[in-house]
């Protein structure tokens, strides 16, 4: 039993950031079935629990290109801009990132202050 | 680039299907990730619709900003460079690429090789267009399923229970109970079986108290572990299981986990054992309680959570050494309660139906305080269904009036919902945006009254805790209004908690099983709340009169088997009884019939059209003989129409779903028979055996398992329509009124577009032809076949049997009266076929002869053997099969008493049987007790034979059990024997024996004079009734007015038809001569049989061990001979 059980811790992913954790069945970037697809960053992947198709991959996440912080695909934790950032390495280097990503964060914020308050 | 050349070479219309299918041609072909044809395929092409929309109108509004793209974009000095390219693309925010050969091929060719190619098919830029398409939309799929995922979790974080998370897994480590406490939606039952999943338990067995909860918690729980665990968790349940060798996690039946105890009492196959609804205290679950807490001293290793709702947690935990209880508080909001008891002159008398006046108010009192865009839908807590539709129908009307509310159905904006159910919503079922509830304060429970075997139905006050659970369901969502329909002095007089459901029923089946599981006797088993000890004598004597338990109250052979059926013993014996005779067709059938609810709708009743279509299907010879023919002709439907079978039964008021359930559970029931041995295996080739049609019927099968999944995906992207009441389909003895309204036109509305689902799983669950066959074998049921089902049904009855009142044929139809042995004056269910034809129970006028008052002599009494005795507003009969009195009692009843020449028979202490003629009343009573006899001994050899040799080893051959059935169809279609059938009074019931005779007495006239009738069994003098206990049920001559048994003058001389015995005999003795005395050429049966197997016992029934004390010897002679030898004797000493 034992064994199964640090098993089963094994293959649970968690994102850093906001605590989401899954299972993943997959880490890589060449998920089973996916034939012509390629994943351009090595992510933790499992079953599309939300497909009517067994065969669909779902990203969970991956590792933040600056940190290697583990960080899931929500839009709170982290960014894809030709590598993954997590969002603290993201609001650190901002400068770097191109007019409409800055934009869009700053909406962002906004809105959820908004919210918040 | 060449993007215009491209466009003005020639005409690329992306709408037309033809260039679509080019690009399916590359992108999406059979092996692909997604598939032309497909779900995503379609979806695809309609995300390429908005795409392209979208990127139009961007590029324009984008024309003219391009010139400062660099202004944003300074990298402090000393700072990483994250390496970022210069130009903004929306693509680098993707993280998939597609890439094959093929596609860069192609695009490499059109640019290339030029316009023919082109001319042909897409260009390079229409390749390169799609793709990207393909890009966005596999990164907006992504987003989208990873939305519901976080969604999700946000969900189970915010449940109530999971900040307990970790307590609960480090309290099942430590203690083996732990009681888990939370009202319905902290979500325990979900989230507790996956706290211990990931916490890394295996074998995790989760018990529900209904079947429904079973199959949807399996789905949502493996919904939420993402089919992470895919077949891992599974559910199993009476009719399906989705269980496999991988299943960690089952959710199954508390009925099916004891059956699993009873199979394997260490419970190897679980690691922990969640009890769910433990508060519900439904008959099994407080069993299995009881069983488990005997059990977990020997697995120490096992864990059980028990799980229930805020209800008297403490009896949980004191029950089981003080476990430990962590309890989830729940997520209330303030609610009002507002107390508005019903004015006296609304409150409805006993019959009448109930008036909806208190509840109308309520809904106008909702409409007139809160505006129609305030959401919150109203839920209505009734005592059963018939109060149901009163109130649906007026609410129905009130609603369609106000346009305010929609009666059960989902409701579109500014208009509120109402649900009407019963307690079910209590606890178990999950009803969201609930802000009013109306409670009438009333439970209808069953109730079984011991004394007269009879249960009833009735009325209650709900308790405090009921009180609190409704009130609870207006506070889910936001802060809500209870209305009740009652004081609140009434509230304060509430009893604290519900009456257990073991404190209700009758236990017959709970006594067999703890018997069959060695659990000793049932009074000192220590349950969670005793039941009465009056109620465990009942069903203890019960089941020794049906033969389930012997004399000491040990289990019977019949009776171990009986405990393996998960059916009521009346069922499982008429299925075993019916497995001797070849019946077994009709008898599933109607075993099936009876375990499920009536498919005759109610409503359907005072239709005249549905009442003459339906004419043709009613038997005058009982109601199980009308359902036989009602499912005997849906087969028929079903094999001819398939899909037309459910107009059919729309036109004759039948609910379909019922006649699933019985087909369902008739399979089970013939897979129970022949796992026990009691049915040959089938050996026959499916039909069709050809290869051409075997292929036929693959194909069909595998396009209904297409249909089949096609209906399953659609259901799970389906909105979820409530039915509530859901799981009380067929459920045996958990008691709990669990009805609703509104059934069925659910069903059919969702299923009206597309496929019958039920007739696909129907299709794929069945042999239809198998099941025409059986049905064609008892439609065209001979009359003698006839009279050996009713045998059958009337012994599996049996003692539930109704006299007819004896000036019954001077009353009106419908106030025929009837007597059973303890409760007299009950008449018959309205429903039944005799409540419309009474005449067919009478005996004819011109066949009586009026021998006095009170005596009418004919040969044509009646009795009904029914199913249930139910008392509502009166005690009625339901399911009732008619029966010739004398024959069928002779044949099934435990008791049967005569006088000294057998012309008056007294059966079980309450039916008095008057022959006119000796003669006819010594040749009835032998015959019958010869086919009991016979019909025993048969019955114990194919009951031992399936013990022992399994399937393959039939106990009994087919010539003898023919031969018996002959003799029992003519024993009941001819026997014409003239007597009088009553009741006996109270005070006649008291002299009716002549008791033990005296010291002196009984030294001369005892045992050793007198031979058993039967071979191996001892005729003793009876210790209580005097007389003489010739067999089991059968004691000769104890009745009071008896004349002297060895008197001279009882002794007539008798000719043996079938030897050549001649000579004066008193009536026992010649009794004695019969039973043992077979015509010449049977004598010699034996031998012949084949291989000589059953040879050795038919002839010891013939011929035992005689110890002459005269001649100091042991003899081995038949009774004749030994009767003869004993005479010599006597003539020799006088
Ligand atoms: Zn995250
Ligand atoms: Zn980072």
């Amino acid at each position: 039993m034992e064994k199964t059980m640090s098993e089963t811790r094994q293959k649970t992913f968690t994102c850093q950031l906001c605590g989401l954790s899954s299972p993943f069945t997959y880490v890589g970037q060449k998920p089973p079935n996916t034939r012509a697809i390629v994943l351009l960053e090595e992510c933790f992947v499992t079953q599309d629990p939300f497909s009517p198709d067994k065969e669909k991959f779902l990203v969970l996440g991956s590792t933040c290109s600056v940190c290697s912080m583990c960080v899931c695909v929500g839009s709170d934790c982290s960014l894809f801009y030709t590598k993954r950032f997590c969002m603290q390495c993201v609001s650190k280097h901002l400068d770097q990132f191109p007019r409409q990503i800055q934009a869009e964060l700053a909406k962002k914020k906004q809105s959820s202050k908004a919210a918040v308050s | 680039m060449d993007s215009e050349r491209g466009r003005d070479s020639r005409s690329w219309d992306w709408d037309s299907p033809q260039c679509r299918a080019q690009l399916d041609e590359i992108f999406f072909r059979r092996h692909d990730y997604i598939q032309a044809g497909s779900q995503e395929h379609r979806e695809f092409w309609a995300f390429l619709d908005r795409f392209q929309r979208f990127k139009t109108k961007r590029d324009m509004s984008a024309a003219g900003a391009k010139e400062d793209r660099k202004d944003g974009r300074k990298t402090g000095a000393g700072a990483l460079d994250l390496g970022l390219p210069e130009e903004y693309d929306a693509r680098y925010r993707i993280n998939v690429s597609v890439c094959t050969g093929d596609v860069e091929e192609r695009l490499g060719k059109s640019e290339h090789k030029g316009r023919r190619q082109r001319a042909s098919g897409p260009g390079s830029q229409e390749i390169s267009d799609c793709r990207l398409a393909l890009l966005h939309f596999l990164d907006f799929s992504q987003r989208q399923s990873f939305g519901k995922l976080a969604k999700l979790r946000r969900e189970q974080k915010n449940l109530p229970i999971f900040q307990y998370r970790d307590r609960i897994v480090e309290l099942v480590r430590k203690h083996p109970v732990v009681v888990v406490a939370g009202d319905t939606g902290c979500g325990k039952s979900t989230q507790v079986p996956q706290y211990l999943l990931s916490a890394g338990f295996n074998h995790i067995g989760c018990t529900q108290p209904r079947r429904i909860a079973c199959i949807s918690l399996a789905k949502r729980v493996s919904f939420e572990s993402l089919n992470l665990y895919g077949s891992k968790v599974g559910y199993q349940i009476r009719f399906e299981t989705t269980r496999t060798p991988a299943t960690k996690l089952l959710f199954l039946t508390e009925g099916l986990l004891l059956r699993q105890i009873q199979q394997d009492r260490t419970l190897a196959q679980y690691q922990v054992l969640i009890v769910d609804e433990v508060h519900e205290r439904h008959l099994h679950c407080d069993f299995l309680l009881g069983v488990l807490r005997s059990l977990l001293a020997e697995q120490p290793d096992l864990r059980l959570i028990l799980m229930s709702a805020t209800i008297n947690i403490k009896l949980f935990s004191d029950y089981f050494n003080g476990a430990p209880v962590l309890q989830v508080p729940g997520r209330l909001f303030p609610i009002q309660v507002i107390y508005q008891p019903i004015p006296a002159e609304e409150q409805p008398s006993r019959s009448e139906k109930l008036d909806p006046r208190p509840y109308l108010r309520i809904l106008q009192g909702i409409d007139q305080r809160y505006p129609p865009e305030e959401r919150g839908d109203l839920l209505i807590f009734l005592s059963g269904v018939a109060e149901i539709s009163t109130i649906q129908e007026a609410c129905q009307i009130y609603g369609t009036h106000t346009r305010r509310w929609i009666v059960f159905d989902i409701s579109p904006p500014g208009v509120r919902k109402c649900i009407i159910s019963t307690n079910i919503a209590e606890t178990s079922v999950t009803i969201d945006g609930v802000r009013f509830v109306v409670d009438s304060g009333k439970v209808k429970e069953m109730s079984f009254d011991p004394k007269a075997k009879m249960q009833r139905l009735q009325e209650f006050w709900i308790s405090r805790a009921s009180s609190e659970q409704r009130k609870g369901r207006a506070g889910r969502t936001g802060p809500g209004v209870c209305y009740r329909l009652y004081a609140e002095s009434d509230y304060d007089a509430f009893a604290p908690y519900p009456v257990p459901e073991i404190h209700r029923v009758a236990l017959d089946s709970l006594i067999l099983q703890m018997k069959s599981m060695c659990l000793g006797d049932p009074l000192s088993f220590v349950f969670i709340d005793p039941p009465p000890a009056a109620s465990i004598q009942t069903a203890v004597t019960y089941l020794k009169q049906q033969g389930a338990l012997d004399g000491r109250g040990e289990l019977t052979s019949i009776g171990s088997l009986l405990a393996q059926l998960p059916v009521d013993v009346v069922i499982g014996k008429m299925l075993v009884l019916g497995s001797l005779f070849k019946l077994v067709d009709p008898v599933l059938t109607v075993a099936a019939a009876l375990s499920v609810q009536s498919p005759f709708l109610r409503s359907a009743q005072h239709n005249p059209d549905c009442a003459t279509a339906r004419q043709p299907l009613n038997s005058n010879h009982g109601d199980p003989f009308t359902l036989l023919n009602t499912f005997n002709a849906w087969v028929e439907v079903k094999g001819e129409r398939g899909g037309g079978s459910r107009k059919w039964c729309r036109r004759r008021g039948l609910e379909e779903q019922r006649l699933y359930e019985m087909v369902n559970l008739r399979r089970q029931f013939k897979e129970l028979l022949r796992s026990h041995g009691l049915l040959e295996s089938e050996h026959s080739a499916p039909p069709g055996s050809d290869r051409g049609q075997r292929r036929e019927k693959l194909a069909e099968r595998k396009k209904l398992h297409q249909l089949k999944r096609d209906h399953e995906q659609q259901e799970s992207s389906r909105r979820k329509v409530l039915r509530m009441d859901e799981g009380q389909d067929g459920e045996f003895s958990s008691g709990s009124d669990t009805e609703g309204g509104g059934r069925g036109k659910k069903d059919q509305e969702g299923l009206g577009q597309n496929v019958d689902i039920q007739e696909v799983k129907f299709k794929l669950r069945h042999n239809v032809s198998e099941l025409q066959e059986a049905a064609s074998v008892s439609q065209d049921m001979s009359s003698r076949q006839q009279a050996l089902l009713k045998l059958l049904l009337c012994r599996g009855l049996y003692p539930q049997l109704a006299l007819p009142d004896e000036h019954n044929t001077t009353r009106k139809d419908s106030d025929q009266v009837f007597h059973t042995k303890n409760k007299q004056g009950v008449v018959i269910h309205p429903t039944s076929v005799f409540a419309s034809d009474p005449e067919v129970l009478q005996v004819p006028e011109d066949d009586t002869r009026e021998m006095g008052p009170d005596k009418r002599d004919s040969s044509r009494h009646q009795l009904l053997a029914f199913v249930t005795l139910l008392e509502t507003n009166k005690p009625y009969l339901s399911n009732c099969v008619r029966v010739p009195a004398l024959q069928a009692l002779l044949l099934v009843a435990n008791s049967v008493d005569s006088n000294a020449d057998c012309t008056r028979l007294v059966v079980d202490g309450w039916l008095e049987l008057e022959l006119r003629e000796a003669e006819d009343a010594l040749k009835v009573l032998s015959t019958a007790l010869n086919l009991r006899a016979e019909w025993e001994r048969l019955l114990l050899a194919q009951l031992g034979g399936s013990t022992m040799g399994g399937a393959a080893v039939q106990g009994v051959s087919r010539k003898v059990m023919e031969k018996l059935s002959e003799g029992l169809v003519r024993f009941l279609l001819y026997t014409e024997v003239s007597y009088s059938l009553r009741r006996l009074t109270a005070f006649q019931t008291q002299n009716l024996y002549i008791g033990p005779l005296s010291q002196s007495e009984g030294s001369h006239t005892s045992a050793p004079d007198v031979d058993p009738l039967f071979p191996g069994v001892e005729a003793k003098p009876d210790p209580i009734k005097g007389g003489l206990r010739v067999t089991s049920f059968f004691n000769y001559n104890c009745l009071a007015d008896s004349k002297d048994l060895y008197s001279e003058c009882l002794r007539t001389f008798w000719t043996c038809p079938n030897c050549d015995l001649y000579m004066p005999l008193t009536p026992l003795e010649r009794m004695q001569h019969e039973a043992s005395c077979r015509p010449a050429g049977e004598q010699q049966q034996p031998e012949e049989e084949p291989g000589g197997k059953a040879s050795s016992s038919s002839v010891s029934s013939l011929t035992r061990v005689y110890h002459c004390d005269v001649c100091d010897e042991d003899l081995s002679l038949t009774s004749t001979e030994i009767l003869k030898h004993k005479r010599q004797h006597m003539y020799s000493v006088k």
